[in-house]
């Protein structure tokens, strides 16, 4: 049994230095590519970015809207204890800009996109595409992970924002019926209490986020062994490390950046 | 099954006076954490085709790997084209895999494009021209392989014939000198695998290319080869011609060609009756 652990370890270990090597090598070819005449392809990146973000839009709107709908529900009801709804709006928009926001859309991109960055790497190793690119003389790292690990950092924070937008606006509309307010007065205590901090602190975490997906979703997939059952495996791997990393980090980041 | 030579094995007889593309020495491979290949020896003339033989877990794959350069050799060394691979430079090496192409076993076309799209992609990535000469280019090798008109389908639409023939003409496009295919046969039923056979043959007059293949299939083999390897648990059992080949004295050897006749020679009948317990 220590053996087994020593062994998962030491693999972990490995990962994370596979990740790290990952992340270094991926911002080499951003910088340097162009000079090198291997630059990473706008057009890449630009579908990266429709399938992370512009494909989940339907998605994340309805799950924001529903987060706020569900915070504005719940604090209405325990201020209420107090007399106390009409300050509803405060912990509303922190909870939805400091925590929530990025926290969903990082869950969700980690079971949208990073299953699928998995799912593809996995099924090129087997396949062969990946020992293909190399023979060819395309490092895959330039040609699949530098698109996949720009399109996250861009979209996941866009989609942060947007989730930002939609569940004040929901948390909003129910709070103005219930308290009978105007709902620009909602907004005007919103942006009252907001500070430009509260929103780095989401947008900050939400990148942090981006690069955690985008490379466990890179190691689980380049990483796999076997047939079919490997790309299920590395792909499940992949949406329950991606989850388990984004709610610690966000605790760790929550520690750092709050008390 | 025919075991006659064709006539592109008199050119086995000129090969010495070229010079040299391949020299392996005394390569040991691994494949993860185990050793694979033990002390391998081997050089190969230009425009030679070297057909690279065994059984199942011999070692050709994993010394195929090491040929085009996808694992770096620690003990020994491989020179291609001249240059010591296990030396190259990140640069160099680059330089270097543009005068190398490789079909693989599956294919390995990438789902996500088509046919086309597929070939265009190392001129894309590795040369400069304007997307007219590319169309072209493709189009071209689409016909070398007798794959013209095909390359608006995605490589799922494919057969299984069509798939590898697709693979060669993406592993073709850049003209390269050196051509590496992993097991052409496989998978194909004797007709397209014959085809393929020409197939090869053709591009080394046409092209004038080098050409290894690795297979496991011996009337392929003996159809294509200049000469043949046959390796066995990782060691090379002998480096020669095909008539060589087919008379060496050495029971491996035999064992490994007569195997295969032996199946295809195999009466359908003869073989029902065994299977029901009858004979």
């Amino acid at each position: 049994m220590v053996e087994n652990i020593g062994r998962g370890a030491v693999r972990s270990l490995d990962e994370i230095g596979y990740a790290a090597a990952l992340l270094i090598e991926s911002a080499y070819w951003v910088a340097v590519g162009h000079r090198l005449r291997q630059p990473v392809r706008a057009g890449a990146v630009i579908i990266q970015m429709m399938q992370i973000g512009v494909h989940a839009l339907p998605i994340a709107t309805l799950l924001s809207a529903t987060i706020g709908i569900m915070l504005a529900i719940q604090s209405l009801y325990s201020l209420g204890l107090f007399g106390a709804e009409s300050f509803a709006h405060i912990g509303i928009a922190l909870s939805v800009t400091r925590e929530f926001s990025p926290l969903i859309m990082g869950i969700l991109i980690a079971g949208r996109s990073g299953s699928a960055l998995s799912a593809r790497l996995s099924t090129m190793s087997i396949s062969q595409e990946v020992d293909a690119l190399r023979v060819i003389g395309i490092n895959p790292v330039r040609f699949l992970v530098a698109p996949a690990l720009i399109g996250m950092l861009v979209m996941v924070p866009a989609l942060t924002m947007w989730s930002n937008l939609v569940a004040l606006g929901a948390s909003g509309l129910y709070v103005a019926g219930a308290l009978q307010i105007s709902l620009a007065a909602y907004f005007d205590g919103v942006i009252e209490v907001l500070a430009t901090d509260d929103l780095m602190h989401g947008l900050g975490k939400s990148a942090l986020f981006a690069v955690l997906i985008a490379l466990i979703g890179v190691v689980n997939g380049s990483l796999v062994r076997g047939g079919a059952e490997g790309v299920g495996s590395a792909t499940t791997k992949s949406v329950v490390q991606s989850i388990s990393a984004i709610v610690i980090t966000d605790m760790i980041f929550a520690f750092i950046t709050t008390r | 099954m025919s075991l006659e030579t064709t006539p592109t094995h008199a050119a086995i007889a000129e090969m010495p006076a070229r010079p040299l593309v391949i020299e392996v020495e005394h390569l040991d491979g691994h494949y993860g954490p185990r050793q694979i290949l033990f002390d391998v020896s081997l050089t190969i003339v230009q425009g030679e085709i070297m057909v690279i033989m065994g059984g199942s877990g011999s070692g050709k794959s994993t010394l195929l790997r090491y040929l085009v350069g996808l694992e770096r050799p620690s003990t020994g060394t491989i020179r291609l084209l001249g240059h010591d691979i296990g030396r190259l430079g990140g640069t160099a090496m680059l330089n270097l895999r543009r005068k190398i192409g490789v079909a693989f076993q599956g294919g390995a076309m990438f789902s996500s494009m088509t046919v086309a799209e597929n070939i265009k992609l190392p001129l894309r990535e590795l040369a400069t021209l304007n997307e007219k000469t590319m169309d072209i280019m493709a189009r071209l090798k689409l016909e070398v392989v007798n794959l013209a008109g095909f390359g608006h389908l995605m490589p799922s639409e494919l057969s299984g014939g069509m798939l590898k023939r697709a693979a060669v003409a993406r592993a073709i496009v850049m003209d390269p000198k050196l051509l590496f295919f992993d097991e052409p046969s496989a998978g194909l039923d004797p007709v397209v695998s014959s085809a393929l056979d020409d197939l090869i043959l053709r591009l080394r007059e046409a092209m004038d290319m080098t050409i290894v293949v690795v297979t496991h299939e011996v009337e392929s083999a003996l159809k294509i080869a200049d000469r043949i390897t046959i390796l066995d648990k990782g060691r090379i059992l002998t480096v020669d011609t095909v008539e060589g080949v087919r008379h060496s004295p050495d029971e491996h050897i035999q064992n490994l060609l007569n195997r295969r006749s032996e199946q295809q020679e195999m009466d359908a009948a003869a073989y029902l009756r065994r299977l029901s317990g009858e004979a």
